[in-house]
């Protein structure tokens, strides 16, 4: 209430520190707010930056290379005389079997930012810092590292080894999948022709060609492979090791030290373009996340059009069908409470009816040959992205319903009575009038459960999300849209990376930067939704009779 | 001018409507019924159905008579194949009869190889496969039956008994006839104990034979000397021989029960007890439960006791193992008559004065009860899974059961009650679902899990109820109205803030945060509240032109410097108090300022990383948001009748506050209590990823728990459908699903109540 008194001139008015004490509240809160979205973001947005290396050099006369990662107090060091420590990520891991170290900031003796020092981003085996000594070509010329135009070179070689990959991976997952699946089809029809008694001939001819084909498009891709030539960056790591690595195996060079703004924020985009765009390397810590945030998009919408219709009737119902009384106020209290059900127990509805007693169905009744010839590979008996999204629907409903119905109740009610008194049926009424007045506040439902299903985890491990998916839930392959399909999603990525990682130092970085994606995915759907609800209120303000 | 009036009604199609309005308007109506009644459907169907997975939990055995078999009269010992296809009858003479169980049609019959002495004593051991032969001069022999199973070309399945006999091993003493005999295998040992008529009564001998495995899988056997077990025993009664193979049980007639056991060629008695308290009170029958750590005695009297073996804390500090009474006395419906255990569970028969009852040992269900079939039953063998029962009649014949148990294991005190596990000092709460070992009993007590449930609850809404309540009554209030409509939409985003990503935070970046600067963070928590009234009680003490420069509403501007000032204080003094108070002398005798080794030495509790106060803290942004807009919504939709009423009468702003517009709007806020105690109940990820998740039940608040909803995330993906374990999970979610629908259930109702009051105002 604004109804405040002004300052009295006597004496203070009675209780202001309790209403001091009460602002605490809300300055804690905000306090909350403002530091962990300022927390992902600075930790998000940092896993693409490139900063200087510094070669540091220890008391024990190593010297490392490497980009500094953090700086802690030392577990063990007494509160009252804090020891500190850093941790550098060296990279290589082939030779330094991880890639982070950590140092006592003590051992540092020095640090300098050497001009030629390239940072390397590579297949396998984590980045690299080095000193490179020389690139050798494809065509087996050597161009050593001091001449003129030896990072050019390089990058020309990078980009090289970029085009002969992806070719290869084209080649690999668009031909050759297609031949497997093929071949994994007709081996499935040799079973039951086998146990059927079918014409076995045909088959086997074709499993033959199959065969063949798969062998000729493997010495493509060998082929493809092998222009890429034997190349590659000689170098030396920070404490001297000799380092080769083969150009087909480089993915991104730069010089960390050397570079301009300007070069470093490119650096920054290319990275940020390979994490939204590119699919995941090196057990998910590097590359990108397309398949994640693609799955959770298609889940997502495929969740939206299934809670939407069943949602709206529902409200509709309610609303304007349904005779009221106490039977519908109970209902009404129900479906509202549900939203309030842990999204956990959606899971656990799932799992046993979705997946065991709707998917066992499905396969009985469809795929039974499948599960015979198949090895009792489940189709729909198992997980998917049909389960996830129906869980979801289910899990979201109340948020539809109740958005739903609110903005019905908002319609005034004369806008009713006017249609029905100028002879419009009902349902003419719910289409014309209705609806059309309260489709913000639906939308805004919506959206709202877009968001809740976006961001939801918890129901999705138990009915169909995975860590990695070989194939995407919707490709070019019919049917295109692969219900049956297990899918990755970028909530789920967050605790697989977090929490299961086998190196947790090296998944940091991407658990950051998916983090950051994620918020920015639901926090957008929030605010998207927040606005129309708040553009639905001025709408209706002066509508009323 | 002309008015044209119209005369005459017009024609009858003006009124009509059309038809395709008329259809569509039918259709959609009964579409959108169909459809609402059907959404409404499905949710109650959900309940139900979690209903209707977890129902078969709490339901009992089912048994059901099967054909009899006939068997030629005087067996006095049986076994069977596992699919129950094929039973063998054992007759004194030593001869295994074989009869298809269908028919009664003979399949083979095996008697002892010839020339070897007399058989005075026959057991057989079903579930192990062997029949053990007392003979006349004192010697044993065991002799294994295994079935063969072969399927013909027509896809028919036939069942090829094989039996392989031993020589017979001198046990008893030489020359006098064997009375009875038992003989077990442990995993490198075997045992053999005879009975064997002496002119006092009857005495016990055993062998036994160290068993070892060679190179390439041969058993090489050393056998070791026969001795005698309770010389000093005049008549020895029933005897219990453990499949441990390293003890036994001596049942004397006067009621006394005596447990001898020792390694290599002897056995000493190490324990006496009786069984029913009061002389001269005798088990009239007794058995071993699977897994022979408990022993179930039944009286003449109907009173059933179960003793099992378990640690006993002895005088000296020394915990050792010994037989104990772990039960409640059970009355029975009569006398006692016989008690058969399972082959794979913890399940046993007994029969009772007329009564047939399985029971269940671990939880003490009743799991079926029937009635006995006349005569007494000479033995029971049940199928290793646990489907079927047959009982050798005195009479001879061979009556059959068909079980029905899915979930022998469970039962309502299973999930709420102490259950006293064997090999436990005491009966507890205990949620362990999985093992490395094979002899493993899963426990599936709910209880550790609603205690984790609850405590992880408390120390979300303990950090979260503060905050959030005083940020409704401050925005509500006392905020400038432009800027509520900033922090409300903020609130909002952050009740949007994916668990997940809460989880992570909690888990990776804040716990080693909280770990490494708890006594600062301690002293800031601790240091805000008298901060923010001090700084209150200064402004209202400041001279009023001061004041007067301020505008109300926006104090909360004010105390974010407050707040910083107060971290940093606390940051900087934080190690002094630390060690100031926390300073203990760590085990090489170095003094240590340390708040965790402190709390470690000084309450004796654990300390994670991964604690509740993390929990808490993280679980507080979850619960924040939905706790303040609801409150926020109840305080400020307080009619300004009553506001501008008090204010008008002189009171303070705070007064106003205080005396009439929380008390009016106070089911409203207790709704949003309730609404956010649902939600942190149901917090999974949170949780999963910031505690240890161990099924404890301490109020410490620096260790972990495991909560209702994480323990079906990290076990659900592995139980297997249907099993007793996947049923108990959704047990879980159905607790989490009534408790939280009944909770916000409660509140809509509050709130409903408390719009009407408004209504009234």
């Amino acid at each position: 209430m604004a109804t405040l008194p002004e300052v009295s001139d006597s004496a203070s008015p009675r209780g202001e520190p309790w209403v001091w004490f009460t602002g605490l509240g809300l300055v804690v809160g905000l306090v909350m707010i403002a530091g962990l979205l300022a927390l992902v973001l600075w930790n998000g947005a940092k896993v693409f930056w490139a900063p200087p290396v510094p070669e540091a050099r220890l008391k024990d006369g190593r010297t490392l290379l490497g980009q500094l990662a953090q700086r802690r107090v030392k577990p063990s060091s007494p509160a009252n005389a804090p020891r500190y420590e850093r941790q550098y990520q060296v990279g290589l891991r082939e030779l330094n079997g991880q890639s982070f170290l950590w140092v006592d900031e003590s051992e540092v003796v020095s640090e300098s930012f050497p001009a030629d020092v390239v940072g390397l981003e590579r297949m396998e085996n984590g980045p690299a810092f080095v000193r490179p000594v020389a690139l050798v070509r494809a065509d087996g010329s050597r161009l050593e590292a001091s001449s003129p135009g030896f990072f050019p070179a390089l990058l020309a070689e990078v980009e090289r080894a970029e085009s002969v990959r992806r070719r290869h991976s084209v080649l690999v997952r668009d031909a050759i999948g297609g031949v497997n699946a093929a071949m994994e089809s007709a081996r499935i029809d040799l079973r039951r022709a086998e146990d059927k008694g079918g014409d076995l001939v045909p088959i086997r001819t074709r499993i033959a060609a199959l065969e063949k084909e798969y062998a000729a498009l493997r010495e493509r891709a060998e082929a493809v492979l092998a222009e890429a030539g034997k190349g590659g960056l000689e170098s030396r790591d920070g404490a001297g090791r000799s380092v080769v690595s083969p150009s087909l195996t480089l993915v991104r060079a730069w010089l960390p030290n050397r570079m301009g703004p300007g070069e470093r924020f490119g650096l920054m985009m290319s990275r940020v373009r390979e994490f939204v765009f590119d699919e995941p390397r090196e057990a998910n810590t590097e590359g990108g996340l397309f398949p994640a945030m693609f799955g959770t998009l298609v889940m997502t919408v495929f969740m939206s059009l299934l809670v939407t219709p069943f949602g709206v009737i529902a409200a509709i119902y309610l609303r304007e069908y349904a005779a009221q009384g106490p039977v519908l106020r109970a209902v009404r209290i129900s479906v509202n409470n549900l939203a309030g059900v842990p999204s956990i127990v959606f899971g656990v509805f799932g799992l046993g009816f979705f997946v065991y007693v709707l998917g066992g169905s499905v396969d009985r009744l469809f795929f039974a040959d499948q599960l015979k010839y198949n090895n009792n590979t489940p189709v729909f008996g198992t997980g998917g992205l049909l389960w996830c999204s129906l869980t979801l629907a289910l899990m979201t409903l109340p948020v539809v319903i109740v958005a739903t119905e609110e903005a019905l109740a908002a319609v005034p009610r004369g806008m009713r009575e006017a249609s029905l008194a100028a002879g419009a049926s009902k349902w003419q009424t719910v289409r014309h009038i209705l609806l059309p007045a309260s489709a913000p506040g639906i939308l805004t439902g919506i959206i709202l459960a877009m968001a809740r299903g976006a961001g939801e985890v918890a129901p999705l491990m138990l009915v169909g999300v995975v860590k990695l998916a070989p194939t995407l839930p919707f490709d070019g392959t019919a049917p295109f849209l692969h219900l049956d399909r297990k899918f990755m999603h970028l909530g789920f990525h967050v605790y697989d990376l977090g929490f299961q990682s086998p190196d947790s130092d090296a998944a940091r970085p991407m658990v950051f930067a998916t983090t950051l994606l994620l918020i920015i995915l639901v926090v957008a759907l929030n605010l998207g939704a927040i606005w129309i609800r708040n553009r639905l209120r001025r709408r209706f303000r002066g509508a009323a009779f | 001018m002309d008015d044209k009036v119209v005369t005459g009604t017009p024609p009858e199609s003006r009124f009509q409507v059309a038809r395709g309005t008329l259809l569509a308007d039918v259709w959609m109506g009964r579409l959108i019924r169909l459809g609402g009644v059907g959404v409404i459907a499905a949710v109650i169907g959900m309940l139900l159905f979690l209903l209707w997975q977890v129902v078969p939990l709490f339901s009992g055995a089912e048994v059901t008579p099967q054909a009899a078999v006939a068997l030629r009269p005087g067996a006095v010992g049986f076994g069977e194949d596992e699919s129950g296809e094929v039973v063998y009858a054992a007759h004194p003479d030593g001869t295994l009869r074989f009869v298809k169980a269908s028919d009664g049609s003979s399949v083979t019959d095996w008697s002892p190889p010839a020339g070897s002495p007399a058989v005075t004593a026959v057991r057989v051991q079903s579930r192990e496969g062997q029949v053990l032969l007392g003979h006349a001069d004192g010697s044993v022999s065991s002799v294994t039956v295994s079935f063969k199973v072969s399927f013909a070309s027509d896809g028919r399945r036939s069942v090829e008994p094989e039996v392989k006999s031993e020589p017979p091993r001198q046990v008893g003493e030489k020359g006098r006839a064997v009375t009875e005999v038992w003989a077990v295998r442990a995993t490198n040992t075997r045992l053999f104990v005879v009975r064997q008529a002496s002119p006092r009564g009857s005495e016990l001998r055993a062998l036994r034979l160290a068993e070892r495995r060679g190179l390439g899988g041969r058993a090489v056997v050393t056998p070791g000397e026969p001795f005698a077990i309770a010389p000093d025993v005049d008549d020895v009664g029933q005897v219990l021989v453990p499949s441990t193979a390293d003890s036994v049980l001596v049942l004397l007639p006067g009621g006394e029960v005596r447990a001898y056991a020792g390694e290599g060629d002897r056995m000493d008695l190490i324990q006496s007890f009786r069984p029913f308290p009061g002389a001269g009170r005798a088990p009239s029958a007794a058995g071993l439960i699977f897994g022979d750590v408990s022993a179930v005695f039944l009286s003449a009297e109907g009173e059933q006791r179960v003793w099992a073996i378990h640690p006993v804390k002895q005088s000296d500090g020394r915990s050792l193992r010994r037989w104990g009474e772990v039960r409640e006395p059970v009355r029975l419906p009569g006398p006692g008559a016989g008690v058969w255990a399972a082959a794979g569970n913890k399940c046993y028969l007994l029969a009772a004065g007329g009564e047939l009852q399985l029971r269940n040992l671990t939880t003490g269900s009743v799991r079926w009860q029937g009635e006995a079939p006349p005569g007494s039953a000479r033995q029971v063998v049940f199928s290793r899974n646990y489907d079927r029962m047959s009982a050798l009649a005195a009479d001879g014949s061979l009556r059959r059961w068909k079980i029905e148990d899915h979930h022998p294991d469970s039962s309502w005190s299973a999930f709420f009650g102490r259950i006293w596990y064997e090999g436990a000092d005491g009966p507890a709460f205990v949620w362990q679902s999985s093992s490395g070992s094979d002899e493993f009993e899963a426990k599936y007590s709910l209880v550790p899990l609603i205690y984790g449930t609850v405590k992880g609850t408390f120390y979300a809404l303990l950090f979260a109820l503060p905050i959030a309540l005083l940020a409704a009554v401050y925005v509500s209030q006392f905020l400038r109205p432009d800027l509520r409509l900033i922090v409300k939409p903020l609130m909002e985003v952050m009740a949007s803030l994916p668990s997940v990503v809460l989880g992570f935070l909690a888990g990776l970046w804040l716990a080693p945060v909280v770990d490494a600067n708890l006594v600062p963070l301690l002293c800031a928590l601790a240091a805000l509240a008298p901060a923010g009234l001090a700084s209150g009680w200064i402004w209202s003490r400041l001279p009023q032109p001061v004041r007067r420069r301020a505008r109300p509403g926006l104090e909360f501007l004010w105390l974010a410097p407050v707040v910083f000032l107060c971290v940093c204080a606390a940051w900087s003094l934080g190690p002094s108090v630390e060690s100031a108070l926390f300073t203990v002398t760590d085990p090489s005798g170095a003094q240590v300022s340390d708040f965790r080794e402190w709390w470690r030495v000084s309450t004796g509790l654990a300390y994670d990383a991964r604690n509740s106060l993390v929990v808490g803290f993280v679980m507080g942004f979850a619960v924040i948001p939905v706790v303040f807009t609801i409150a926020e919504d109840a305080l400020s939709n307080v009619p300004a009748a009553l506001t501008s009423g008090s204010l008008a009468l002189g009171a303070s702003r705070w007064q106003t506050v205080w005396r009439v517009v929380v008390p009016t709007a106070v089911s409203g806020i207790v709704s949003a209590v309730m609404i956010g105690f649902g939600r942190a109940v149901g917090e999974t990820m949170i949780v999963v990823m910031a505690t240890g998740n161990t099924a404890v039940m301490e109020a410490n608040p620096f260790n972990g728990m495991r909560t209702l909803s994480a323990n079906i995330a990290v076990e659900l993906p592995e139980a297997p459908a249907g099993h007793t374990h996947f049923r108990a999970l959704f047990l879980g979610a159905c607790c989490l699903f009534l408790l939280t629908f009944i909770l916000n259930t409660l509140a809509e109702v509050l709130r409903q109540r408390l719009r009407e009051r408004y209504k009234v105002v």
